[in-house]
């Protein structure tokens, strides 16, 4: 790889959303964000549950605060469920598909070695009345790889990762779509944060962490297991945000190209975002504010119960086309987040905290 | 695999023609692919007024009898029209809207279900659009178990602006599916294989002399109701044709038995019946005849189901003669097709010992 500091966003953004790693199989992932990360990070490492770790070292007094970045490197993909009789594969889903987005679409089958496989669909020729008109579940779906039956059971198992293969595609207005912008744009935004922290030291130490196991459904683990390891002073979630679509509800989306959208609700320290609100302010920066009455749907959802509770905020970038697989973002976006976030943890205080002593 | 005797299959000028766009009515780059390869081989080459390529290539001397002029039956033997259809199914931009989005309709039978999330090359500087979905999380409950109508989608090619799309896109455009040829083991994947299976196959032919005079017919619009054969059978008017194409396996888990034929990798497909010919049973007899002597193995097309150029060319003027053989692909009409190159080398070999067998046999 020969990618590094000096590499654009948009560089960063086709290299990393390319890789593979369903929830629970980030290995691949891991290996080579461990290598971005060394291009930026002081030091670098992996906890035991998988989730990779980039530190900037602050230049206050010790002991340091701490604060957390999260951005989650797992993706949605599928689980191989069954081979049938002529080598075809079912799956099972980890994340939630749209299965109406996925007729016709290319896989990898994460094999050894891998397999190009597409889902297949019947041609208009042989479909039956009213065949088009009803929707292809999951269940009824299947790929098919195109190769001997027992080559595809000699190479593929139960469980084995498939993920959608799609090369990013660049767009008008430098936009770019590819599978996988959920939440591997959050990981180039830590990136890049870590980055522009190297030449504008905080006084807080800085852990960027690529966490594991976000789509999973169940937990964020490697949000909260990092957030438990780290015991963190503040947690801030990057992730994607809806971006302005036809069909979706005003104030469910933000529009591509306008900033960092920044969350507001239970979940999010109002200290936290007005601290981001100003640093915006300070950069003549446009921004968003999403909200997010229930929850943010974030890593920060586990970082903020981690522990004895930490102050989280999450800043989204905007993605139209969430969980396709052409989730598309304006690299813009992604340049303008790692700045809101780089000038606000510099501009951090050693003594900030958001434990507030009363009496 | 060798072609047995006959010419080889041109794997290169497939994989060329998948990757072309040439949406009906728009397949001039498709036509230029073609065009350039048949060339140097032909004893003439024109354009018709519908734009399908024509090209002419009579017998070697040595096997052309006495007066083998141009459409003599005369020792030369029977006068071969081969077609195969050069356009694809794709889109058409119909709309420019304020925000920059592209309203498009269907060109062909494209099942709608498969547009969402799917990245198109659009116009002839093939810019980059995607055709979005609502993310799972925003779509209500109610719309989950609904089909999006086609009408509903659009193209994103980035655009904010309707300045801004139409300084890259115009109304009228085609688009086609993003897809790049790819091969494994015998496996070809690819769009377009409806049928530029065919076309290739046809190339393949013509890089020799036949035995008999054939006009090789690269027509258009076939998807949309077999057009441009009608008036290139018309043009050509030949004693014999037999349409190349690319048609769709019944294959796919699940299926009952008696729907899953024809079957990728089995061999060339022959036509006995579909919704728009009834295959002239002497010569598909010749067919058969000549793919047993030769070795090549065949297989039934499912009767009843689709139409191709062949039903137009049978009832030009006083009637042809037809035939339909094709190569067996998987998820034709669908963004990535399969085919096994081993079934179109057979159906250069079948078609091409078919031409010889059609010299003896029909004077």
């Amino acid at each position: 790889m020969a990618l590094n500091g000096d590499s654009t966003s948009a560089e960063w953004l086709s290299f990393i959303t390319s890789l593979p790693g369903v929830p629970g199989q980030e290995e691949e992932a891991a290996r080579e964000l461990k290598k971005a990360f060394r291009t930026v990070a002081d030091r670098v490492e992996r906890d035991r549950m998988g989730s990779v770790y980039a530190w900037i070292d602050g230049i206050g007094p010790a002991p340091r605060p701490r604060a957390l970045l999260a951005a989650h490197m797992d993706k949605i993909g599928f689980l191989v469920r069954a081979i049938e009789p002529g080598g075809f594969i079912r799956v099972t889903e980890v994340g939630g598909f749209d299965s109406r987005t996925l007729p016709g679409k290319e896989v990898v089958v994460h094999s050894t070695p891998p397999m190009i496989a597409v889902f297949g669909t019947r041609p208009p020729h042989l479909q039956k009345p009213g065949d088009a008109d009803r929707p292809i579940l999951l269940e009824d779906l299947y790929l098919d790889c195109a190769r001997p039956e027992r080559e595809v059971r000699r190479k593929a198992q139960i469980g084995t990762m498939v993920t959608l293969r799609q090369r990013p595609i660049a767009l008008l207005g430098d936009r770019m779509a590819a599978p996988g912008m959920d939440d591997r744009a959050g990981v180039v935004v830590m990136l890049r944060t870590l980055e522009l922290l190297r030449a504008r030291r905080p006084a807080w130490d800085v852990v960027a962490v690529a966490t594991v196991e976000e789509e999973f459904g169940v937990v964020c683990l490697g949000a909260r297991t990092a957030a438990e390891n780290l015991s963190p002073q503040l947690g801030i979630a990057i992730d994607v945000s809806h971006g302005d679509m036809p069909g979706a509800r005003e104030g469910d989306t933000v529009p591509l190209g306008s900033g960092p959208a920044l969350a507001i609700g239970g979940n999010i320290h109002p200290r936290i975002l007005d601290g981001l609100k100003r640093s915006a302010k300070a950069l003549a920066m446009p921004y968003r504010i999403e909200p997010c009455p229930t929850g943010s749907g974030t890593d920060a959802m586990d970082i903020q119960i981690a522990s004895e509770g930490v102050p989280t905020a999450v800043i989204g970038i905007p993605c139209r086309y969430m969980h396709t697989g052409v989730e598309t973002v304006e690299p813009r976006d992604v340049d303008r987040c790692a700045h809101l976030l780089a000038h606000f943890l510099s501009e951090l205080s050693p003594e900030w905290r958001a434990l507030e002593v009363l009496k | 695999m060798t072609g047995n005797g006959a010419p080889r299959f041109q794997e290169g000028v497939l994989e060329a023609l998948s990757n072309a766009p040439g949406v009906s009515g728009g397949e001039e780059a498709v036509r230029a692919i073609l065009a350039d390869c048949a060339r140097e081989g032909v004893d003439s080459m024109e354009v018709d007024p519908m734009g399908s390529l024509v090209a002419r290539i009579e017998p070697a001397k040595s096997s052309r009898g006495a007066g083998g002029s141009r459409g003599s039956r005369r020792g030369g033997g029977p006068h071969v029209m081969l077609c195969a259809h050069m356009d694809e199914v794709g889109l058409m931009v119909t709309a420019v809207e304020k925000e920059g989005r592209l309203k498009f309709r269907r060109v062909g039978g494209i099942d709608p279900r498969i547009l969402p999330g799917q990245p198109f090359r659009i116009g002839p500087r093939a810019v980059r659009g995607v055709i979005g979905a609502l993310p799972p999380h925003l779509v209500p409950r109610t719309e989950r178990d609904k089909v999006t109508p086609a009408d509903d989608l659009y193209l994103d090619i980035g655009a904010s602006t309707r300045e801004e799309a139409e300084e890259r896109v115009s109304v009228g455009d085609y688009a086609v599916f993003d897809t790049t040829y790819e091969a494994w083991g015998t496996t070809r994947k690819g769009k377009a294989f409806d049928d530029r299976a065919g076309c290739a196959v046809l190339a393949s032919l013509i890089q020799r002399r036949p035995p008999v005079p054939v006009t090789a017919v690269w027509s258009v619009q076939e998807e949309v109701g077999l057009r441009g054969a009608a008036a290139a059978a018309r043009r050509v008017g030949p004693d014999l044709a037999i349409v190349l194409e690319g048609t769709a396996s019944g294959e796919s888990p699940g299926s009952p038995l008696e729907e899953q034929y024809p079957y990728m990798g089995r061999g060339p497909a022959l036509t006995v019946q579909d919704r728009s010919l009834m295959a002239h049973a002497r010569l598909l007899d010749s067919i058969q005849e000549t793919a047993k002597r030769h070795r090549v193995p065949t297989q039934w097309k499912r009767p009843g189901v689709g139409g191709t150029d062949a039903g137009r060319i049978a009832i030009s003027g006083a009637g042809v003669p037809s035939a339909v053989v094709s190569v067996v692909c998987r998820y034709i009409h669908a963004p990535a097709a399969y085919l096994d190159i081993r079934d179109a080398q057979r159906t250069v070999t079948l078609i091409w010992h078919t031409l010889e067998s059609l010299k003896k046999e029909w004077p």
